[in-house]
């Protein structure tokens, strides 16, 4: 602005002289023109001078310079410096620490009440009793190797403590898709004997399906093997797959607790050889922990899909085979193949979980032919905040020839219905409430049995 | 004075924290760690323990952890250590360590390789997985 208006005053007196020189009188008049060229110098040394005053008023307007790099670093790690204390005071209390090794766990206490009476099971349990205290710990090895070793101290029907080395794996992990593990393990046939098993807090229900409870409490299939096991998962086009394949040492059965008050009910209904020897229903499963004479091995896979188009969904097959043999005299051996689908549905409110499987089982030593049996149950609870009330149906047809079920305590037949109800404590404590109603059968004249039960549980998980 | 302070305070904080709770966060990585925002809720949940053949390393931060899980995971706390619970009992897996704060997850984020973690605050030069 400033030069504009210094040219402007230029060209003013510029023409201005040339009017004077143009003029004929001017031109002898030389001193007023030097007079003009002496103030047109003053002029100029004026505008300069106020030039140099206004750039020194825009200065001092212009805004107060940066703060120093120095200043500025300091005030970023005051900032930083806040954010950190008032972290600290929130993170520290939920902080956890890496050394060492973490023991959970579970365990459980409740009250019971059967009305179960009949000549082979007696009369049902009353009062209150302690369930099962598990303590598991998962040691990992740098990067790939993992373990896991649980321990359960459970009370056996007498009322004595029964400790058992409920799993003791030790695997390596090559992907997510391939773990491949090594001892002992829960069986992984379905989904509930690897969701839950002893995890009483975890599962929604106080009780297990009958069918699938534990070798030495009712259970018909083998829920441990001692033997190899592969399993992984992998993303596919948005769906989760999933496999395990096991080979383990197959399972004997453990007759040495003779039930011939069963036998003698219901020899028509059981393979002659079994109603014979006296055995039938006295038997449970052995897993071979250290190994056994036979050299015979059970294999079995697990192979599921999550969709990805509902959420919570996981649908499944699965096999299990093997020769089992029984330590009785007759040492029958039976060819078991279990075949079996399964469907679960965990979303933040719903719970439906239903397994079925199907057995074709074929007699090696007695030639008594292949019998077919089948057992299933399908559960569904709904979760409003911190009450679960569920209710599961439950039925096993199984086939009283077939030496595999006749010589097992509890392979008979049977339907149950459920009804409970779940109360979440807090996220690691649960008290339940369960009503059950159950119909036995296969125990022959006058030993069928209806009864009913009422059992409460308070579960915790650490 | 006091009463005067403490109200100061209080309005402060009324005002502060409904800005907390809006704050961004981002999921950080170590160099090594090449993976997706969508693998992120997998990590978190125990589906994903490798990237390639890197050994991931996933890691909470206990000073915001409650806003990861509802903003990334879509879960809560107590939800949160269910799964956990879950799946070490199923597969023997640990749960990820609970660092104390941003600089405790980014220093530890720094110096292991496969780890990954989430802070609060703009890391600047680190390893952004997704910002939510």
């Amino acid at each position: 602005m400033l030069n504009i208006e210094k040219k402007a005053v230029a060209k003013a007196v510029g023409m201005l002289a040339c009017a004077l020189l143009a003029s004929p009188a001017a031109a002898d008049d030389a001193a007023r023109i030097k007079e003009l060229e002496r103030k047109l110098e003053r002029s100029m040394q004026l505008i300069e001078n106020l030039s140099a005053k206004v750039s020194e008023l825009e200065k001092a307007k212009a805004p107060a310079p940066a703060a120093s790099p120095a200043a500025a670093d300091q005030q970023a790690r005051v900032e930083a410096l806040e954010r950190q204390v008032a972290q600290l005071g929130s993170g520290i209390s939920r902080r956890s620490f890496d050394d060492g090794i973490p023991v959970h766990g579970f365990a459980d206490v409740g009250l019971a009440h059967s009305g179960e009476h009949n000549p082979i099971f007696g009369k049902g349990r009353k009062g209150f009793n302690v369930g099962s205290f598990d303590l598991y710990l998962t040691p990992q090895f740098g990067d790939r190797v993992r373990s896991l070793i649980e321990l359960v101290f459970e009370v056996d029907h007498d009322g004595d403590i029964a400790t058992d080395l409920e799993r003791l794996q030790i695997g390596y992990a090559f992907s997510d898709a391939a773990v491949a593990w090594g001892g002992r393990f829960h069986t992984p046939y379905g989904y509930w004997n690897t969701a839950f098993h002893h995890g009483a807090q975890i599962q929604t229900s106080l009780s297990r399906p009958r069918f699938l409870e534990f070798e030495d409490k009712g259970g018909i299939l083998p829920a441990h093997t001692t033997g190899a096991w592969l399993t992984g998962a992998l993303p596919l086009a948005g769906n989760r797959f999933g496999y395990d394949v096991y080979v383990g040492n197959s399972s004997s059965l453990r007759v040495e607790n003779t039930a011939t008050t069963l036998s003698a009910n219901n020899a028509a209904a059981f393979n002659s050889q079994v109603s014979a020897g006296g055995y039938a229903g006295g038997g449970a499963l052995n897993m071979k922990m250290a190994g056994g004479d036979s050299g015979s091995y059970m294999t079995g896979f697990n192979a599921w899909i999550e969709p990805r188009a509902i959420d919570g969904l996981r649908l499944g097959v699965h096999g299990l085979g093997g020769s089992i043999t029984d330590d009785s005299a007759d040492r029958n051996r039976t060819r078991l193949a279990a075949l079996g689908a399964y469907g679960v549905f965990a979303s933040e409110r719903w719970e439906v979980l239903g397994e079925f499987y199907r057995f074709n089982n074929r007699d090696l030593s007695g030639g008594s032919g292949s019998h077919r049996s089948w057992a299933g149950y399908l559960q569904a609870g709904y979760n409003s905040g911190r009450w679960t009330p569920y209710v599961r149906g439950e039925r096993a047809s199984l086939e009283q020839k077939d030496n595999y079920f006749a010589v097992q305590e509890f392979g008979r037949s049977y339907r149950r219905f459920v009804a409970g109800l779940r109360y979440d404590l807090d996220p690691k404590a649960a008290l339940k409430l369960e009503l059950s109603r159950t119909s036995q059968e296969d125990l022959g004249l006058g030993g069928d049995d209806r009864y009913g039960a009422a059992q409460l549980q308070y579960s915790i998980r650490f | 004075m006091r009463n005067a302070k403490l109200a100061r305070s209080a309005v402060l904080g009324l005002i502060l924290a409904p800005l907390a709770a809006i704050a961004d966060g981002y999921v950080i990585a170590h160099s090594s760690v090449n993976v997706a925002p969508g693998d992120v809720r997998e990590i978190y949940v125990g589906n994903m323990q490798f990237a390639g053949s890197v050994k991931l390393v996933p890691v909470d931060n206990g000073a915001v952890q409650g806003d990861f899980l509802s903003k990334v995971i879509k879960t809560d706390p107590d939800r949160y250590a269910t799964i956990w619970a879950k799946k070490g009992f199923r597969d023997g897996l640990n749960p990820p360590p609970v660092k104390s704060g941003d600089a405790e997850v980014m220093d530890f984020v720094k110096r292991t390789p496969g780890a990954i973690g989430y802070v609060s605050t703009n890391p600047g030069g680190a390893n952004i997985i997704v910002k939510y």
